[in-house]
This record gives C-alpha cells, sequence and structure tokens, in this order.
C-alpha cells in the first residue's frame, strides 16, 4: 500500500466526526493486532470498537476445562493448541495438572495429535476441539484420516462453534462488524451479503497493519452514507465461494448443536458436534463422561464487555482480582480476549 | 480467533505440502484446495492450508482504498 | 573405559581419577587447574565480582553450541555484565549415568575453547554421577569470579531518562534454536544460537567511557523480561521502536507460525546496554568492531514517562505497552 493510501486512510479514522459509530471486531486475532498495532490510537473518539466473542478460548464454557481434566485424571493424554493451557477450570488449569504428572502435550496442529495418537499406540489421545470454521476442518481432517488409518485411541472432545448465529445474537450491538477473514476464507462471502439485507453492514479484514486500516478506513466511511453494506476488503484471501472443500469436509465429520457461548449464554445451532458416523471418536462419549458444569464468577461483566455495553475497566474485577495471571473471567483466559489485550497492551493507561 | 500464517509452498506430495514463511518451513496439508503448485503462497491455520492466496497486502489494499475513494 | 558414564566414575576411586584425567584435565589444561582441594589464586586487584548459574539445557547439543559452551558464556556474561574482566571459573558437573562419554569430552572441549577465547582460567572442578532419570543427560553449575574494572558500575538501577537503549545483535535466537531443536512442532529453520561469550564487547564498550549505566545479558525471557526489570529497578520508562528491532527472518518467521513474541525468546549471547545518548553511536561503533556483537544497534530510549512500564511505537507511529512477560512461551493457535 503506498504512504499516502495508508495516511489517506489513517485520516479518515483520524478526522471522522459524524455520530457515535460502534465498530466491533469479531474475531479475536483482530483484537489482539488492532492493540498490538496501537490502532485504536487512530481512531477518533466517536468511533467505539468493541471486542466481540470471537476468541475460541474465551467462549469456551467454563466446564470444558474441567472436562478435559477429568479426562487427564483417568490417564488420557491430552493433546492441544497452547491456548487452552493455562485457562482455569473450576479448581486448576491443565498446566497445574501437568505439573501433576497428568501428559498435556501441545500441538501445532489436530493432525500432530493424529500422528501423536499413532506414535503413542498404547494411550488414549484425546484433541481438545476448540476454534471457529476456520480451525474446524483441520479437526475434521483428523477425524476422517484417523478413520482411514484404523486409528483407534485418538478422540475429540469438542467445543467448537461456528458463527451465523452468533452474528444474528449480536446483531443490534454494534453498526458495523469487522468480519473474521479467515473463517470467511472458509465459509466465503454469501452470509455476510445476506446479513446486508437484513440491514447489518461489515467488512470483511485481513490481519495486518494495512489491512487493518483500510478496513476500518471502509466502515466508517461507509456507515456515513446511512445504507446497510458489506465489503471485501480481504480480496487476497478471502474469495466470495470460500474453500468448498473445507465446507463440504465440515459437514461430512461435524453437525450443528446448541452451544453455551461463556459471557454470552446458549446460542442456538452456533455449536458443532461429531456425526453419528464418527461418535466412536467422541470423547464424551467413549469415557462415559458426567455432565460437568462450571460456575462462572457473579461479579464478572465478560457478557457485557463482549457485546460493547461496558469497557474493561469498568468491571469490578478487572485488573484487581482479575488479570492475564490469574484470570476469572471469558475475556481475560486467553490473551486475544478483550480485557487481556485491553490490560496487557495498557488500554487505561495510554 | 484463527491466527493465520502466509507462506510459500516449496514442494508438494500426496496432499501434504511443505510451505516457508520467511524461513520458516513446515509440512501442512494441502488437501482442501485445488490445484496447489510449488511456488503459490497459501493461508496456514493449525496445520493445513485453508485458502490460495497472493503473497502481499500493497495492491489488495490499494484497490480498497481506489475503490472507497472513487 | 567404558565409552558411557557409570555409577563408578562418581565413586571417588580410581575410575573417577580417570575420567577426570582422561575427560576434563585432558581439555583444560590450565596452570590453575587445582588437583587438590582448593585452588589457591592471586586476588583481583580493587573490586571482585562473583557470579553463579546453573544451566540444564535439554537437549545439551544444539545448534551453535552445547550446555558445556553455554555454561561458560553464561557465568562470563555476568561477570561482564558488571563491568568485570572474568578471571576464574569453577564447574560442577552432574552427569546422568549412561551419558555418552564421546559427548562429555565434546562438553569439556567446548568449555575450554570459550574459556581460552575469553582469557578465564578453570581452577576447579567437581564431578559427580546420578541415577538414570534422576538427571535428564548433564547438569552444570559455574561459579566465576572476576575484576571490576576501576571507575565503573553498571547496574540495574541506573537507567536514567534521555539513555538510549542498545541491543548487540538480532534477539531471540537462542531461545527459537531451542525451540526447534525439541521439534515439538515440526517446524525446520535454519538458525543458530546466539551463544557466545560478551566480556570483549564490554571491554570494548569500557575503552569508550566508563559511563555506561545498564549492562544485562538478556537470556532467559529474553530482552524484553530484562527491559522491565530495568524499568522497576530505575523507575523509568523504557519506549522500543518496533521497526528497529533486530530479529533474523527465519526467527520472526517461526514466532509468526506460533504466534510468539521475538522480545521474549531467550539470547544466550545478546546484552542490553543502556547509556547516555551521547555516548551512543561511539558505543555502537565499539560494539560493531567486536565478533559476537556485530549487529549491535539502538531499539530505544529511557523516558520519564509511565515508570516501571515498556511502550512501544509500532508499525504505524502509535504507541502501545509492550505486554509484561507471562511465563512460560505458549504458541498461540486459535
Amino acid at each position: 500500500m503506498s504512504e499516502s493510501r495508508f495516511q489517506k486512510a489513517a485520516d479518515i479514522l483520524t478526522s471522522y466526526d459524524g455520530p457515535r459509530l460502534r465498530i466491533m471486531e469479531v474475531c479475536g486475532t483482530h483484537t489482539h493486532e488492532i492493540f498490538r498495532l496501537g490502532i485504536r490510537k487512530l481512531l477518533a473518539p466517536q468511533v467505539d470498537l468493541i471486542s466481540g466473542p470471537g476468541c475460541p478460548v474465551c467462549v469456551t464454557q467454563v466446564g470444558f476445562i474441567d472436562e478435559a481434566l477429568w479426562l487427564a485424571e483417568r490417564g488420557v493424554t491430552i493433546t492441544t493448541f497452547g491456548d487452552l493451557v493455562r485457562v482455569p477450570g473450576t479448581t486448576r488449569s491443565l498446566a497445574d495438572a501437568r505439573a501433576q504428572g497428568a501428559r498435556v502435550q501441545v500441538v501445532y496442529s489436530p493432525l500432530d495429535a493424529l500422528s501423536y495418537a499413532r506414535e503413542h499406540a498404547d494411550e488414549q489421545v484425546c484433541f481438545l476441539s476448540v476454534g471457529f470454521e476456520t480451525t474446524v476442518p483441520a479437526a475434521c481432517l483428523a477425524v476422517e484420516q484417523a478413520c482411514e488409518q484404523g486409528v483407534d485411541n485418538l478422540t475429540l472432545l469438542v467445543a467448537n462453534k461456528t458463527m451465523p448465529n452468533a452474528y444474528a445474537a449480536l446483531k443490534g450491538s454494534a453498526d458495523v462488524f469487522l468480519y473474521p477473514g479467515h473463517v470467511h476464507a472458509i465459509t466465503g462471502t454469501s452470509l455476510c451479503e445476506d446479513l446486508v439485507s437484513q440491514g447489518v453492514s461489515g467488512v470483511l479484514a485481513g490481519f495486518t497493519a494495512k489491512e487493518l486500516v483500510t478496513a476500518l478506513a471502509v466502515a466508517v466511511s461507509k456507515a456515513q452514507e446511512g445504507v446497510p453494506f458489506f465489503v471485501n476488503a480481504y480480496p487476497r484471501v478471502v474469495r466470495p465461494e470460500g474453500t468448498p472443500a473445507a465446507v463440504e469436509l465440515m459437514e461430512r465429520v461435524m453437525e450443528p448443536c446448541d452451544a453455551e457461548w461463556r459471557g454470552l449464554g446458549v446460542i442456538p445451532g452456533s455449536g458443532l458436534t461429531l456425526r453419528p458416523a464418527y461418535e466412536a471418536f467422541d470423547a464424551r462419549k467413549r469415557f462415559e463422561m458426567p455432565e460437568m458444569q462450571g460456575r462462572a464468577n457473579p461479579a464478572c461483566r465478560c457478557g457485557e464487555v463482549l457485546q460493547g455495553h461496558c469497557k474493561p475497566s469498568d468491571c469490578p474485577l478487572f485488573g484487581r482480582i482479575c488479570t492475564p495471571t490469574s484470570p476469572v473471567g471469558a475475556c481475560m483466559v486467553s490473551g486475544e480476549g478483550a480485557c487481556s489485550a485491553y490490560y496487557q497492551y495498557g488500554g487505561d493507561l495510554l | 480467533m484463527c491466527v493465520g500464517l502466509s507462506a510459500k509452498v516449496v514442494r508438494i506430495q500426496d496432499g501434504t505440502a511443505l510451505v516457508d514463511a520467511s524461513g520458516a518451513r513446515r509440512e501442512i496439508s494441502v488437501q482442501l484446495l485445488d490445484e496447489v503448485e510449488p511456488g503459490d503462497y497459501v493461508m496456514v491455520h493449525a496445520g493445513i492450508a485453508i485458502a490460495r492466496i497472493t503473497d502481499e497486502d500493497e495492491h489488495e489494499t490499494d484497490e480498497v482504498m481506489e475503490a472507497l475513494l472513487a | 573405559m567404558s565409552d558411557v558414564v557409570t555409577l563408578a566414575m562418581g565413586a571417588g576411586g580410581r575410575q573417577t581419577a580417570r575420567l577426570i584425567e582422561e575427560v576434563f584435565a585432558a581439555s583444560f589444561d590450565s596452570p590453575l587447574l587445582t588437583a587438590d582441594d582448593a585452588a589457591v589464586l592471586d586476588a583481583p586487584r580493587g573490586k571482585m565480582a562473583m557470579s553463579t548459574d546453573g544451566f540444564i539445557v535439554s537437549p545439551s547439543f544444539f545448534a551453535g553450541g552445547n550446555i558445556g559452551k553455554l555454561s561458560i558464556c553464561g557465568t562470563v556474561n555476568d561477570l561482564a555484565c558488571m563491568g568485570a574482566r572474568p578471571l576464574y571459573l569453577t564447574c560442577g558437573f552432574v552427569i546422568e549415568e549412561g551419558y555418552p562419554l564421546d559427548q562429555l569430552r565434546e562438553i569439556a572441549r567446548s568449555m575450554a575453547t570459550t574459556a581460552s577465547e575469553v582469557g578465564v582460567a578453570l581452577v576447579a572442578g567437581d564431578t559427580k554421577v546420578a541415577g538414570k532419570g534422576q538427571v535428564d543427560g548433564v547438569f552444570i553449575t559455574t561459579t566465576g569470579v572476576g575484576e571490576v574494572v576501576e571507575g565503573t558500575a553498571p547496574a540495574g538501577a541506573q537507567a536514567r531518562p534521555g539513555d538510549v537503549v542498545i541491543v548487540t545483535g538480532d534477539i531471540g535466537r537462542h531461545g527459537c534454536t531451542i525451540l526447534l531443536e525439541r521439534d515439538d512442532f515440526g517446524i525446520d529453520a535454519d538458525v543458530t544460537s546466539d551463544c557466545a561469550p560478551l566480556w570483549e564487547s564490554v571491554s570494548a564498550m569500557l575503552d569508550v567511557t566508563h559511563d555506561v549505566h545498564v549492562i544485562r545479558d538478556a537470556t532467559r525471557g529474553g530482552v524484553g523480561t530484562v527491559l522491565y526489570e530495568i524499568a522497576n529497578q530505575s523507575s523509568v520508562g523504557i519506549r522500543l521502536d518496533a521497526a528497529s528491532i533486530p530479529v533474523d527472518p527465519a526467527v520472526g518467521g517461526v514466532c509468526r507460525m506460533l504466534g510468539l513474541e521475538p522480545l521474549y525468546l531467550a539470547c544466550e549471547g545478546r546484552l542490553v546496554v543502556i547509556a547516555p545518548r551521547e555516548h551512543a553511536d561511539a558505543l555502537v561503533g565499539a560494539l560493531r568492531s567486536c565478533p559476537h556483537s556485530g549487529g549491535a544497534t539502538v531499539i530505544g530510549e529511557v523516558t520519564d514517562e509511565r515508570p516501571g512500564w515498556v511502550v512501544m511505537r509500532t508499525e504505524i507511529g502509535a504507541e502501545t505497552l509492550l505486554p509484561q512477560p507471562g511465563g512460560e512461551l505458549l504458541p498461540r493457535i486459535c
């Protein structure tokens, strides 16, 4: 991007003098990058950036870590993305369990969990499957390959979620959505187009400084026209049709279910579960796991933060009882959560 | 949500590709994409290629801004 | 002699004597190395600096070094950071039963080579053998004594607003190397550890001026952790310019793949130097003339704003905090 066009985009953000404008970045990686780059500093005071519920670790229900710990206590090897290791369950985290002897293996990919299972045939191996449409295909690929290869010691503990019904649930929370680039790299743009007809505006954004500033400039400019709109500002990655093979794979292996979003409550049809044909890979079924309900701290205001009703620093727990090293609420448990990013990058200091 | 990495495909065999991101190399699955060839750029997430892409954000953002300002 | 370390070699008898003679004495041929219970040495002139450090790196051999080289560099660099010329070192080994002797010889040779590069004498050592599984390979502890260059007193609490922040080369290579060697994530890259002894670099700086406020080696926790420590000890703010922080492209690639911050990857041959701005060019010039600090560069400045915090000027020119060090580095994927 030429210097002058970047400057023009930045100027649009700085000089905006219209009515209050609420832009929700749905994606946790957007939240993280926006804070890391200091993009909030460019925004005119009337532009509110709301950090939405698109960090899979943040919205994973409290009881999920308890389920993983339950498996670990029974000798199951837990394979997981690094993101989940420090997240507290009701009494402890996977990091604590590992220190006490549980086998917790951090992996880069669900396919690495499959390799681990193949190489450790004497262990039961469970992959903690969290993430949105971007991450689900990798997990489904691991299941299909395990099936083909006859690997019978791998299971998934599934807490995957999908965005369409979440957008519907968040409808009134923002004037413009900054759509998550990598989710739509998989699912394509038809949903975003459909949302325009329901009066929901959005811009599909990439993750570099240029891409984020450009997408925000588009959001601010278009919003002033007063007509619902959708712009794909990440066309080098997101094609209108998405990645059809990935969508087909997801549909073969998983099916929708209702899901609890930590901080937001149950959103119908927004979760995924393994289809009956693959239920042998479902850790809850294989190990006959009892139902586990975690309990959130009642003083925590994460639900309001996720919907832009308050700032992280408005919560009585923020920065006092609830910090990245001892998180209480959904938005603090992951580095991509709104409260964590706000705390770590000095949202209330700078 | 979904840390992505753009990387260049070095070689491909049986749906698995070796990709390179400024000298960091890893094998990933390219099973979900058609017609990926060595030299192509892909967006990588959690060990799989989720999209074929153009490498840099220069033209893209220029074009988006031009469309906006037109 | 057996080709692996045995418990008998740690029992104090003839086999112990042979282990010491054939592995350690063969490499450490310093005239000061004692065969008695303690080394008897000339005292340093003026003030003396003393430091100790334990090394348990796994794997013990890695691209660009091994635990032996690391154990010399670590203590030498700790002394150098106090403005002290390293004089004497002792080393204690705890070796796992079954450890290959040829690897132990290689470790000892690296220690000797590194010590002789610095001009520090290995004067005493100790060897213990632990049963299989009681330690992981080999653990080394080194203790060093150095002579403080008269008129210097660098310390973490000496940073002053207006000072510049210098790093002596690209950051995070050691941490990245170890992460790749452990091969937990299937990633491959041509990265070698920055492990190096830095007395020569410090000496070259002190030849320019004795007015160097802080010298720290950015080991565990990386440059970011050291900067936060200095900001707290000195009650100052530190502002970094993101674009000027040197990172090897492959280290950057690995970090992007795993969502890690290079400022928090360990270095074993990099100093953070804080000094008055008027000396910046001369200090950087002196550092660049030394073999292990050719990539020295200014990365930021000390301020009187927000004491205790490290602020980043980002690629778009905005300011944010550098997130505080958070313990174990975990890849961020989903």
